[in-house]
């Protein structure tokens, strides 16, 4: 299912975490040992997007921003996408960030 | 005697550091025991830089909340590991080991 | 007697606690109200997500890193500090000689703990 994803362009990595952090699955141009890092790694951010979320939540009392619904790093080449347990990969240049945050929230629903 | 030289007279010191405002590595030393290098400082430096602005947000929000000062600027941040310490303060770092950690002392050299 | 119990007992220390990794659960003592205990657990805790994120990446690629597992770590402001090792957290006052005292208690007590449970 979580395959769905790469077919959208410039998505070259697409992987799916457990709540511990270990990869479920994962596809794309990346390794075994490189997956398990990218999803311990998304696992970790997604905890720590929540704790700071919390705290803006906690510090402003305004609704509608917590639980996150997901995040993104943008660099200068490329993202990191993630909602809900799954992260993905994309080329700034090709990808669509909107198409793949929309992709992302419909298949983390199943 | 820079003040990098005064931070490696701390007791415990295993490393100085300088680094930009971004966390970007500028200067550094590195005692002859240590295995830590430039990259793992530069690494360090990252880390404090993005501590200190979360602490802040921290500090700036428990301020206004709380209305308890205090906090604001936040002066400092330290990294405990098991057997290693890295204290910075936004500038400058200092890796101690634990067991002769003086983190007054540290942050005290840290602000000279 | 629990850690944070015996930091809060400590001259100068102005509230101690423990927080649980997962969940909303705390334990305090000292000068806080509730909602200030309350809101502080959070605060630490996202940090300690932070710390042991940031010591996983600083240590993915080198042998023998010197920070691996994360302990705990400290933000120092102009009047007080806040001192963090495993899920106890203490705010203190800047006095001359405090935070060496809390931290050699805090690592002495918690040196065993290395699981985020």
């Amino acid at each position: 299912m979580i395959k769905r994803l790469l077919a959208l362009d410039g998505v070259s990595v697409v992987c799916q975490f457990r709540d511990d952090g270990a990869l479920v699955e994962g596809y794309g141009v990346l390794g075994e040992e490189m997956m398990g890092r990218l999803a311990k790694f998304a696992h970790d951010y997604k905890r720590m997007v929540q704790g700071n979320t919390d705290q803006f939540s906690m510090f402003t009392q305004l609704p509608g921003w917590t639980p996150p619904g997901g995040w993104i790093v943008r660099g200068t080449m490329a993202s990191v996408c993630s909602v809900g347990n799954l992260v993905c990969f994309v080329d700034n240049r090709e990808a669509s960030l909107n198409e793949v945050m929309k992709e992302l929230a419909e298949v983390s629903r199943y | 005697m820079s003040s990098l030289d005064s931070l490696m007279n701390l007791q415990g010191a295993a490393a100085a550091f300088e680094y930009s405002d971004r966390g970007e590595l500028t200067d550094h030393r590195i005692s002859e025991q240590s295995n830590l290098t430039a990259d793992a400082l530069d690494l360090l430096a990252h880390v404090f830089v993005a501590n200190i602005c979360i602490a802040t947000m921290q500090a700036r929000g428990w301020e206004k909340t709380t209305g308890q000062g205090g906090f604001y600027p936040v002066q400092g941040f330290t990294l405990v590991g098991l057997e290693w310490s890295a204290v910075g303060n936004g500038r400058r770092g200092v890796v101690l080991r634990n067991d002769k950690a003086d983190f007054e002392a540290a942050y005290a050299a840290l602000d000279s | 007697m629990s850690v944070y119990s015996e930091l809060a007992g400590m001259q100068g220390v102005i509230a101690a606690g423990e927080y649980a990794y997962r969940g909303d659960r705390y334990n305090y003592k000292g000068q806080l109200s509730d909602e200030m205990a309350r809101m502080a657990s959070i605060m630490c805790r996202a940090t300690t997500m932070g710390t042991h994120m940031q010591v996983g990446i600083l240590c993915a690629n080198s042998e023998n890193c010197p920070f691996d597992p994360a302990h705990g770590w400290v933000v120092r402001g102009p009047e007080f500090t806040v001192c963090v090792v495993a899920n106890v957290f203490c705010f203190l006052r800047n006095e001359a000689g405090l935070l060496n005292r809390v931290m050699k208690h805090m690592q002495d007590r918690l040196a065993d703990v290395e699981e985020m449970v």
